[in-house]
């Protein structure tokens, strides 16, 4: 169809050329600024349109937007343009993340060493539930069962802080939701590191590459993650605390660790987390602490789930694939709320079970997690990888209705209707 | 109808002390919701007094048992500021005092659960939300309910001391008030703040309240927010207008200049003008929030304005023998020691500010006063 719109005008354009000599060659393609302006009103249109009718998240409405003009039904956003948007999806999912890092206080956990076993069992519940899972009812080899675990274990921490602000809730639960999600993703970070090194054992015969991929992913986030949150902090202490130019120097040292992270194959999504970690937990001064991502940082967060969204295999579902994706989130769903139920801790069981509906989100991180198994082996990768990406496609939609349902149920939600306008 | 409004009888000048604080985040030291949450996972037996829920839920108050002295009053403070620091650590939340948050966002706040706060919220609607704002609030017991009438309008004249004293509510919003307490601006939108009108004795209290209960005005002795009110259920009369300090050494001491002012009262029982009192009450308000220390203060009787600073230090002299018949010069002690020093904690907050550059830090520098050792220096 659109070519069939097109054609004539690059005939024209074509005719053109020949007397006029500034005519550049007719575009092959969408200029990057152009592509994203599309994505971003397009999957701002989707999400408004969804959340007035319907009342849902805007978060899901990125996401169906990528899916219905992504590959699976229109494939108006194609493999190409996928390829081309990466960068800015990268940025995005980095940022989300280092903010999921900035607002993780590990010294939480001291104070509270409830929280401490909740979490630890959440981790080690998810993984072996969803381990077994895998390999024991739909036969995974134990390599791609255990990295089906890394990549479907942790809540979605960027899901979580967009449903959060969007639905201004403060409190308890709202806490221990980004508390949960946020180790549980740090975990799965390390555990997707351990998970790489089995599968380079399996594939191949190389033990170098088998130990040293996982130290330079694991150990380039953290190196990487280190320095930058350490430039940042010694560049804002020369600044106003928070003023814009110290806003300045947080977004441009995050696109530094992602333009690093990128240059020497490093996850992306690693370092920023470290990297917000260690601003967290290193800036005894809070020289950045009170310092907040502009708010235009959300809009980018528009083109990372309309990528998701469209990254999203729907073409390649099957019943039985469909079917098992299901029982992997029930396996985890059960782990989760099992992890919370028998935690203790200073929440009542009714509070701390809607901590463990909060957690469900499983999204671009697990996607993106799942890509990056599936890019180092295009032969095997994406088809073992199957039921990864069909319980992140299930979950992309079901997380964030069952993150605010969990937050308003506590009653943390704000009530009020806020005057429309803005993004969040 | 009368006879729902029963006075208690007390044990004269105990006391009893009620102190509303802060939720802040440890982020970014903004307020947060948390109080109901906080009080049901609270493992706490109440030896000390109450811990309880306020209008907001990122309000808490801790009120002290009925007590004798003002060393037990601060032992009691003490321990529930203990309690709450503990508990409030396992919740990754954080408590400090002060009058106001200088820089919350008034309409993030949430109504905390219960039909008197839901009640409250539907009638005087956004107001409900201002009214996130921390006070400290003093009973002093009385034998009789004719005693409390009195002691009620005999206070009045002091009040701009409390206020001065106590203040700690410079900002606002963000911004510089230029008042020493702006807390009490907060108040006065409430259509029954103020002064206690005129009143001859218990009798003709009941009539006023009864008069404005048939009008529909009020429904319980709750809805009075004077500034000093009588408080039948507790057999007190309850000082009103002081900030919540940023730490318990003060919130004693303020509750030993009541008990040395009640006692002193209660016992001469001086002639006094509650009419003409009446007419410069709200003119002396003003001055005692708006400058503290510096205020001038109209004095009815003789006509003309005085300094508060030089009236308080006389105060305070002539207090010397109530505090030594009631043990507590050391208190008073610690308010001479504020006036002579002209530093009050609104002051100490500015002075946080010069230092700081933004009100983020120095809601975590009162956050660390909060949790000062509470014997005052000797």
């Amino acid at each position: 169809m659109v070519d069939s719109i097109v054609g004539p005008v690059r005939d024209a354009w074509t005719a053109l050329q020949g007397h006029l000599f500034f005519l550049p060659p007719f575009p092959s393609r969408l200029d990057t600024l152009a592509l994203l302006s599309l994505l971003l009103v397009t999957g701002l249109l989707v999400a408004e349109w969804l959340r007035a009718h319907w009342g849902w998240p805007r978060v899901l409405g990125y996401v169906v937007a990528g899916s219905v003009f992504g590959p699976p039904v229109f494939g108006w956003i194609n493999a190409d343009i996928l390829v081309q948007i990466r960068p800015v999806a990268d940025a995005a999912h980095g940022l989300l993340l280092l903010e999921a890092g900035r607002r993780l206080d590990l010294r939480w956990l001291v104070k509270n060493r409830d929280l401490l076993r909740g979490n630890v069992s959440d981790i080690v519940l998810s993984f072996l539930a969803i381990y077994f899972f895998s390999y024991l009812v739909v036969g995974l080899p134990p390599a791609w069962a255990a990295a089906t675990a890394a990549v479907t274990m942790a809540s979605a921490p960027a899901v979580v802080l967009l449903i959060i602000e969007e639905s201004r809730a403060q409190g308890q639960v709202t806490e221990r939701v980004i508390l949960y999600s946020s180790l549980s993703a740090a975990a799965a970070f390390v555990v997707f590191v351990v998970v790489l090194g089995i599968v380079h054992a399996q594939q191949s015969n190389n033990w170098a590459n088998t130990l040293i991929h996982p130290l330079w992913a694991g150990g380039g986030a953290y190196l990487i993650g280190w320095l930058i949150s350490r430039l940042a902090l010694l560049i804002a202490g020369r600044l106003p605390k928070r003023s814009l130019a110290q806003v300045f120097v947080l977004v441009a040292m995050a696109l530094l660790a992602v333009g690093i992270a990128r240059m020497l194959a490093v996850p992306v999504f690693l370092t920023l987390f470290l990297m917000g970690v260690i601003l967290s937990l290193r800036d005894e001064a809070k020289v950045l602490s009170y310092t907040s991502l502009p708010e235009g940082h959300w809009m980018l967060a528009i083109i990372l789930f309309v990528v998701v969204g469209a990254s999203l295999p729907w073409r390649d579902f099957t019943w039985l694939t469909g079917l098992h994706a299901l029982g992997l989130l029930l396996v985890r769903a059960l782990a989760k709320l099992i992890s919370l139920a028998l935690s203790g801790g200073s929440l009542p069981l009714g509070k701390r079970l809607l901590v463990g509906v909060g957690i469900q989100p499983l999204s671009a991180t697990a996607v993106f997690m799942a890509f990056e198994i599936a890019r180092l082996y295009p032969e095997i990768g994406a088809s073992a990888l199957a039921l990864a990406f069909f319980a992140a496609a299930i979950m992309e939609l079901a997380g964030p209705v069952l993150c605010r349902f969990a937050l308003n149920r506590a009653g943390e939600t704000a009530t009020e209707k806020v005057a429309p306008g803005g993004v969040i | 109808m009368s006879d729902a409004l029963e006075f208690t009888q007390s044990e004269p000048l105990t006391l009893g002390v009620e102190l509303e604080l802060q939720l802040l985040t440890t982020r970014d030291f903004d307020l947060t919701r948390g109080a109901s949450d906080l009080l049901r996972a609270m493992d706490y037996d109440g030896r000390n007094g109450d811990i309880k829920l306020e209008i907001t839920e990122s309000m808490i108050e801790i009120n002290t048992l009925a007590r004798a002295s003002v060393d037990d009053i601060a032992d009691d403070l003490d321990s529930l500021r203990g309690v709450l620091v503990e508990q409030c650590a396992r919740n990754n939340i954080t408590v400090c005092g002060g009058g106001t948050h200088p820089f919350h966002s008034w309409p993030e706040r949430r109504i905390s659960p219960g039909e008197r706060y839901e009640q409250t919220y539907a009638r005087y609607g956004y107001l409900a939300k201002q009214f996130t704002v921390f006070g400290q609030h003093i009973h002093i017991g009385c034998a009789t309910a004719d005693d409390a009438v009195w002691l009620t309008q005999a206070l009045g004249p002091y009040v701009p001391f409390f206020i001065a004293l106590s203040a700690s509510s410079p900002y606002v919003d963000g911004v510089d008030t230029y008042f020493q307490s702006a807390r009490l601006n907060a108040v006065s939108a409430f259509p029954l703040s103020g002064q206690c009108p005129v009143l001859a004795d218990w009798n003709d209290f009941l009539a006023h309240y009864e008069f404005l209960r048939d009008c529909g005005i009020v429904a319980s002795i709750k809805d009075l927010y004077w500034d000093i009110r009588p408080k039948p259920e507790y057999g007190t009369v309850e000082i009103r207008v002081c900030d919540t300090p940023l730490s318990i050494v003060p919130a004693a001491a303020l509750a030993a200049l009541a008990q040395c002012l009640a006692r002193k009262l209660l016992r001469e029982r001086p002639v006094f003008h509650p009419g003409r009192a009446l007419q410069v009450a709200r003119y002396n308000k003003f001055q005692a929030c708006r400058y503290g220390f510096d205020a001038q203060i109209s004095c009815p009787e003789k006509r003309r304005q005085e300094g508060l600073r030089e009236s308080l230090a006389s105060l305070l002299d002539v207090l010397g023998e109530e505090a030594k018949a009631l043990g507590c010069q050391r208190w008073l002690d610690v308010l001479r020691r504020s006036l002579f020093s002209g530093m009050s904690d609104a002051d100490w907050l500015r002075s946080r500010l010069t230092v700081h550059q933004n009100l983020h830090d120095v809601v975590r520098d009162s956050m660390d006063r909060f949790r000062e050792l509470r014997h005052p220096a000797t």
